[in-house]
């Protein structure tokens, strides 16, 4: 998800209405062809 | 070592009309929505831990159900990739092959520490749109994780090509589906709003990757997750039901 402020409110995706649960935070996710670690370069 | 799922459950009946993309449960068992792609290599693993969090529990453990949904990671992957997955990864990601390589061997060295087995060189990179389809139809027959299950195993495990319809009906059968009924399905396109649905929704969550859990429309989990993240929050759910 986004965080650059540019996009105005009202396109914002509605709020999932789960909790995150942080975990472990080097749990890899995939994203396009590529996984990472979020918060990394990949 | 790999850890048996617990059974899926049986409460299928019971469920609230379904507006919400969480269809919740008025049983006491936990509902668990996974957004996933096949072509994930930490979704496979993320479902093997999810599967030790639950065996984790023990036999008093609560019920769960789980249900996948449809994230296709590459949508513009054609169904017949001549190469590698080196070179495809290398050429997307524009990273030397020597960067891809051990990308690969991380991998595949987690994966063996969940008791999976990753084949990157027998892996057949492909489209698999019509591999979530055919999960949506094992879904309406009940056999959906059986399917998950096999499709996961036959991409990273086995090099089967889970992207032809021809292939797809073969491991259909081989977790019990009608071979006939499911080529229809797929050959019809009959599920293919139904995938393009669970993407939607994902976008509207913010999704952005994959695993993706939900458990019980409580607690989004991201990644890959120990097996005692799932545990604790299954545990978690199951108290705050019990309350």
């Amino acid at each position: 998800m986004s965080t650059a402020q540019t996009t105005p409110a009202t396109d914002a995706p509605a709020p999932a209405p789960f909790a995150m649960i942080a975990g472990d935070p080097s749990a890899m996710v995939c994203e396009g062809d590529v996984c990472y670690i979020p918060g990394t370069e990949g | 070592m790999p850890r048996r799922p617990a059974a899926p459950s049986r409460a299928v009946v019971g469920i609230r009309e379904p507006e919400h993309p969480f269809a919740y449960i008025v049983s006491e068992s936990i509902k668990i929505d996974i957004w996933s792609d096949i072509a994930c290599p930490w979704c496979y693993i993320g479902k093997r831990n999810l599967e030790g969090g639950i065996a984790a529990l023990g036999e008093s453990g609560p019920d769960v159900e789980i249900e996948y949904h449809s994230f296709e990671l590459a949508p513009d992957t054609p169904v017949d990739f001549e190469g590698s997955e080196v070179d495809f990864l290398a050429r997307h990601k524009g990273l030397p092959e020597e960067r891809v390589q051990q990308m690969l061997q991380h991998v595949t060295g987690v994966a063996a520490n969940a008791g999976l087995t990753y084949d990157f060189d027998a892996l057949q990179h492909t489209n698999t749109l019509k591999a979530h389809e055919l999960l949506h139809f094992a879904k309406e027959q009940g056999l959906q994780l059986e399917l998950s299950e096999r499709l996961f195993r036959a991409y990273f495990t086995e090099g089967r090509h889970v992207g032809r319809v021809d292939e797809l009906v073969e491991l259909a059968a081989e977790v019990g589906l009608d071979a006939d009924a499911a080529r229809a399905a797929l050959e019809s396109g009959r599920f293919a709003a139904a995938v393009q649905s669970d993407i939607a929704q994902a976008g509207a969550y913010g999704i952005n990757g994959v695993p993706f859990f939900v458990i019980d429309g409580k607690y989004g989990i991201s990644g890959a997750q120990p097996a005692e993240v799932f545990a604790q929050a299954i545990a978690q759910v199951a108290e705050e039901q019990a309350a």
